[in-house]
């Protein structure tokens, strides 16, 4: 199904914003919150994951229901999970589109990655020590 | 055990300066006054004890000397270097920037172009009609958060300046004031709302001119729904803007970053226009970082351009869009960068963080980013706010000095950056 | 311990009666001493017209309303790029540089003292983190008070010892250096979106008068002992018909200092309107020149109006506002709580508009009027009438009736039917241009007994040589010697070290900032006020423990104390 992806700021992520590797940050960005009807109609429940899809890559998120939101639209907060399908390009203005991606979603059994994960994923070394 | 009184948090654009810190032993033990965010960022824990290096994919532990040698040589030998963030650090550390790149010839950005920066570039069509947050606070009897999510965003916005806040002509505020809140989605910040418009994606410009519209009289023209907001509606909000003693309108990136950017900013400056031609109306742009205004404040007096300034010809060269991080990285276009007060492989797109990926980066942080994990050194420095100190400017430019509350061994921004600007001339014979 | 001999050096210095002497003038320690032997450096002078350091005393280069004027005209910046050179870093700005753009080409000008126009306490922090990168020049800051509620309450309350502890206290607290008034009650009034049109009027809420701001303030000021007088911008700034409103203004000044002015009163040009719309708009220049010579209590600044485009900034917000519903031009507005305001507006000043011809006429008109250039001192309001980089124009303008008249050719066919310029024939002469540029400066800042402003033994060795030989030069006919000559020097020489050679700058830094710091009884000292303390944290947004400026924001300074007589 086709949505319009809407990413910002949360008191949670913000909260961890130190600590982007630890638990509660990767729980916070990696949930896709969507209309309650919207969820009926995809066949999602909440706390099921779904696989979001735009032109520059895909991602794996929980779902979360929101009456806040209008049909055809999910939130996802800032976080490495939803800038991994955000597209570089800005039109000239040097911002991307981070409140106006098209995106396909649909029930996906994956599990969620970690921020390590995809940190890993893209080619990063993840310092260990401390 | 001691109480720090008047401390100033360094998270967001707020800059509360009233909060209060127990100390002992060199450590905050709590906090009083913060905010979940402000709390979180005094009781940082777990930062990066020395700076460490990347060496054949594994990593190492270095000393201070090595890691500005280390930084100056990735830094010299770049063609076109990034130096991007800076909305993290104080302002005298931004000055050094400066410096730097004006040696270099590189790049210097800051956050502002993924926040902001659109923001700017409306202002620089259109103007700024401004205030302080102190005249919000004392006058405003009507309060709009377009496009913003203050209860998430800066949770204290609304105590301290505007909804909860005691004001000087205002008898009983909370009761006195009327609250309206623009968004697409019921969030947080709508629920209190005396007034929620709930708007199409992509319907504010439309709604902002629907509302100038009706403000110069022409109601008639206007559809029964703009964008999903009923006329009624759009009366009815018109109406309260133009009848109120002052009106105060905050915006966030839900205009910024909504399809139009920098036009849906344009649209609502000129709205707040029109009103002053009626009453007293004034407009400030929700500053998501702590020190995000003094790079542009700073940027702009030491370069004459508040962000993206290229100094590859060896004067200022400005353009948004050509010369902003995102662009800089998405084209491949630099050839190392120093990341400061920021964490790009969090926020930015895919496409860039790949670009980072493979190119030597500098990273300048008191904890481990996601950007650490493509960085070739990372510099642990003290935070400003807690042990160390600096200038910052908050979301409506009044500057603020953000005082220390410990001492620590960590160098502070400015001192390690000036170590390396140092070092840099040496190397240079300048 | 460095030491300079100036040899041959053609000076003009008022404050010392000295008019075109030939002499060496000796620098040991940044000062002038009687002589020195071995100098390090010796500087033949000869044919060079030297001077003391050019002083600015009111002009608009560093802090909030400035910086918004920057960022906000990139299309500025790119009129004006220079790129590092050597100590020189980069600089960008045509009508309101970059803060070094600003210090070099001051420098080279030979101006080594900048008064800022105005300063809002609230943001003095960012006035000195500019000023810091203002190298060349020794910086002060006049301090707004036009709006202050706890001022405005103190007069209310008819409580001027109370006023001068508030005063004092502010000045210290933003290491401040004078009191400006700016609009008075009008940007109070501009907080609900008002302006106030009569000095007689009360205003909005407080039930006082811009008159009792005015007197008020002066008798606070003196009170306080400060080096500089209330510094005036008046009621009514740029309507047709407002001269009525200055010399409104001027008739209720006392006469309470008898070293300088009890008022300055600034850019006075955009003061002296007559008319009574923009259709029969002209000059009244007359009547102001004429009440000016009438009382010596007063000092002027003409606020010279130069063709082209530049940036209009200042805390007049109420104006500016109007200056955007005549342009609509992009406009910018920035109140500051419980203190003033601020606008900013870029315009475009034409010789084929008559009303800017007539502006234009009526800056020149006042510098010639006025009969004694003690109390006619040359400035633009940089950048509202102009970027200071046209003084040498302004200065060639008033020393030359040829140089006018082809100028004034030039204009709007109409414009000498509203204004008498083109009558005048008086031509300044050289030591009324020195005293209009420096000395008469010095003297209203109170910052002769400084060394500032002329050249004894014991003063500031800021010197300013410039390639002008006045013996071979006929300012009459050679205007245009005058603007070279004057736009750069052959040296400027600020604390006895070199800073700029032929235009190009050669030191990283060597400046000072100049704050005064009043002491008064403990009965009237705010810092420990518990209805100040407590009105300053319920209604600023800011608590009052941070609000002082500290001591890291100033670098090198001089702190000019004083003893209230309270």
């Amino acid at each position: 199904m086709k949505f319009l992806f809407n990413t910002g700021r949360t008191i949670r992520q913000g909260k961890y914003i130190e600590s982007k590797l630890g638990q509660g940050y990767a729980e916070e960005t990696s949930l896709c919150h969507i209309h309650p009807l919207d969820l009926l109609d995809l066949g999602v429940d909440e706390g099921e994951n779904v696989l979001v899809k735009s032109e520059v890559g895909e991602v794996v998120l929980e779902a979360r229901a929101d009456e806040g939101l209008p049909m055809g639209m999910v939130f996802v907060s800032y976080g490495i999970h939803c800038n991994s399908i955000i597209s570089a390009c800005t039109h000239g203005t040097g911002m991307p589109d981070f409140k106006i991606h098209e995106v396909d979603i649909c029930f996906t059994s994956e599990q969620r990655k970690t921020p390590a994960e995809i940190l890993e994923q893209l080619g990063g070394v993840t310092y260990a020590g401390n | 055990m001691q109480e720090i009184k008047d401390m100033v948090c360094p998270f967001c654009g707020c800059l509360c300066d009233d909060v209060t810190l127990e100390v002992e032993n060199g450590k905050i033990l709590s906090t009083d006054n913060c905010c979940t965010i402000g709390n979180a960022k005094f009781m940082g824990k777990n930062r990066l004890k020395n700076p460490i290096k990347k060496v054949d994919g594994a990593w190492v532990d270095i000393t201070y000397d090595e890691a500005v040698n280390t930084a100056v040589d990735l830094l010299l030998d770049a063609d076109r270097p990034l130096l991007y963030g800076w909305s993290g650090t104080h302002g005298e550390a931004q000055c050094v920037g400066i410096h730097m790149n004006e040696i270099l010839g590189g790049v210097i950005d800051s956050t502002t172009s993924v926040c902001h920066g659109p923001s700017i570039l409306a202002i620089q069509e259109v103007g700024h009609p401004g205030c302080t947050l102190g005249q919000v606070k004392n006058r405003a009897d009507l309060i709009v958060y377009w496009g913003c999510n203050p209860i998430e965003a800066h949770p204290r916005h609304m105590s301290r300046y505007t909804t909860y806040a005691d004001g000087y002509f205002l008898d009983n505020a909370f009761r006195n004031r009327k609250v309206i809140v623009v968004d697409v989605r019921e969030t947080e910040t709508a629920k209190v709302a005396d007034e929620f418009i709930r708007i199409k994606q992509g319907g504010d410009y439309a709604v902002l001119s629907a509302l100038r519209a009706i403000i110069r009289g022409k109601g008639d023209m206007i559809p029964e729904t703009v964008a999903g907001v009923t006329k009624t509606q759009l009366m009815q909000v018109a109406d309260m803007c133009k009848t109120c003693s002052f009106g105060a309108l905050f915006f966030g990136v839900g205009l910024t970053m909504a399809k139009g950017k920098y036009k849906n900013v344009r649209n609502a400056i000129e709205l707040v226009d029109e009103l002053n031609r009626h009453t007293k109306f004034t407009l400030t742009p929700m500053r998501g970082h702590w020190n995000v205004y003094g790079a542009n404040e700073v940027f702009s007096w030491m370069t004459g351009y508040p962000y993206a300034v290229d100094f590859c010809r060896g004067v200022a060269f400005y353009n948004p869009g050509e010369t902003t991080a995102i662009d800089i990285l998405a084209r491949k276009e630099c050839d190392a960068c120093m990341i400061i007060g920021s964490d790009p492989a969090a926020h930015f797109p895919r496409q860039c963080v790949e670009h980072l990926r493979d190119t030597p980066v500098i990273v300048i942080d008191p904890f481990q980013s996601m950007t650490t994990s493509f960085a070739d050194i990372q510099i642990p420095v003290a935070v400003t706010g807690i042990d160390a100190e600096g200038t910052a400017y908050r979301m409506d430019g009044i500057p603020i000095k953000v005082k220390k509350a410990i001492d620590s061994d960590y160098p502070s921004d400015t001192e390690i950056l000036t170590r390396i600007y140092d070092r840099m001339l040496e190397v240079k014979g300048l | 311990m460095k030491t300079l001999l100036i040899k041959n050096a053609y000076v003009i210095d008022p404050i010392q009666k000295i008019s075109g002497e030939t002499m060496d003038i000796a620098v040991r320690d940044g000062k002038i001493v009687d002589d020195v032997k071995n100098p390090d450096q010796v500087i033949d002078a000869t044919g060079m017209l030297t001077l003391p350091g050019g002083i600015d005393s009111h002009t608009h280069i560093c802090g909030t309303k400035v910086n918004f004027g920057r960022y906000m005209s990139p299309e500025d910046m790119r009129a004006g790029r220079t790129s590092r050179k050597g100590d020189m870093h980069a600089t960008s700005g045509y009508s309101v540089p970059t803060t070094y753009g600003n210090s070099y080409r001051y420098s080279r000008m030979g101006y080594t003292t900048l008064l800022e126009g105005a300063m809002a306490p609230m943001e003095a922090r960012h006035t000195h983190e500019e000023f810091r990168y203002t190298p060349l020049q020794d910086c002060l800051a006049n301090t707004l008070f036009d709006g202050n509620w706890f001022a405005l309450e103190a007069i209310r309350d008819g409580d001027i010892k109370r006023l001068a502890g508030i005063i004092a206290w502010y000045l210290s607290a933003a290491k401040g250096f004078g009191v400006k008034l700016t609009n008075p009650g009008g940007t109070e009034a501009w907080g609900f979106g008002d302006d106030v049109t009569c000095i007689n009027e009360p205003i909005p809420h407080f039930g006082i008068t811009p008159r009792d701001i005015i007197v008020n303030m002066i008798e606070a000021n003196e009170m306080l002992n400060l080096p500089h007088s209330v510094h005036l911008h008046c009621n009514n700034l740029g309507k047709p018909g407002n001269y009525m409103c200055t010399l409104d203004t001027y008739n209720a000044i006392p006469d309470l200092n008898d070293k300088r002015q009890s008022l300055y009163s600034t850019h006075v040009q955009f003061h002296s309107y007559g008319g009574s719309s923009w259709n029969d708009f002209c000059s009244k220049a007359e009547d102001i020149a004429r009440s000016v010579n009438d009382k010596p209590q007063i000092t002027i600044d003409t606020g010279q109006v130069m063709f082209g485009k530049t940036t209009t900034m200042t805390a007049d917000g109420p104006m500016e506002f109007n200056l955007y519903r005549l342009y609509h031009n992009k406009w910018s507005n920035h109140d500051v709580e419980l203190e003033t305001g601020s606008g900013i507006i870029p315009v475009h000043y034409r010789k084929k508009n008559l009303v800017n011809a007539i502006m234009w006429s009526i800056g020149l008109e006042l510098g010639l009027l006025v009969d004694s250039p003690w109390q006619c001192i040359l400035a633009t309001d940089n950048p509202n009438g102009a970027p200071f980089v046209k003084y040498p124009e302004v200065m060639a303008l008033l020393m030359s009736k040829n140089y006018r008249d082809a100028e004034f050719e030039t204009l709007h066919k109409s414009t000498g039917k509203r204004v008498i310029l083109p009558s005048l024939d008086r031509e300044l002469t050289w030591d009324e241009i020195v005293t209009m540029t420096r000395s008469a400066q010095a003297r209203a800042l109170g910052l002769i007994e400084y060394g500032k402003g002329h050249l004894s033994e014991g003063a500031e060795a800021d010197i300013a040589l410039y390639p002008i030989n006045v013996d071979t030069t006929d300012p009459a006919r050679d205007y245009e010697r005058i603007i070279n000559g004057f736009s750069t020097t052959e040296y400027t020489i600020k604390r006895g070290e070199v800073v700029c050679r032929n235009g190009t700058c050669t030191m990283e830094s060597n400046h000072s900032t100049y704050w005064v710091n009043p002491h008064v009884p403990p009965a009237y000292d705010m810092g420990t006020d518990a209805a100040f303390i407590d009105g300053f944290n319920k209604y600023y947004s800011m608590r009052i423990t941070n609000y002082p400026v500290g001591e890291e924001y100033i670098g090198r300074n001089v702190c000019m104390e004083s003893e209230a007589s309270l």
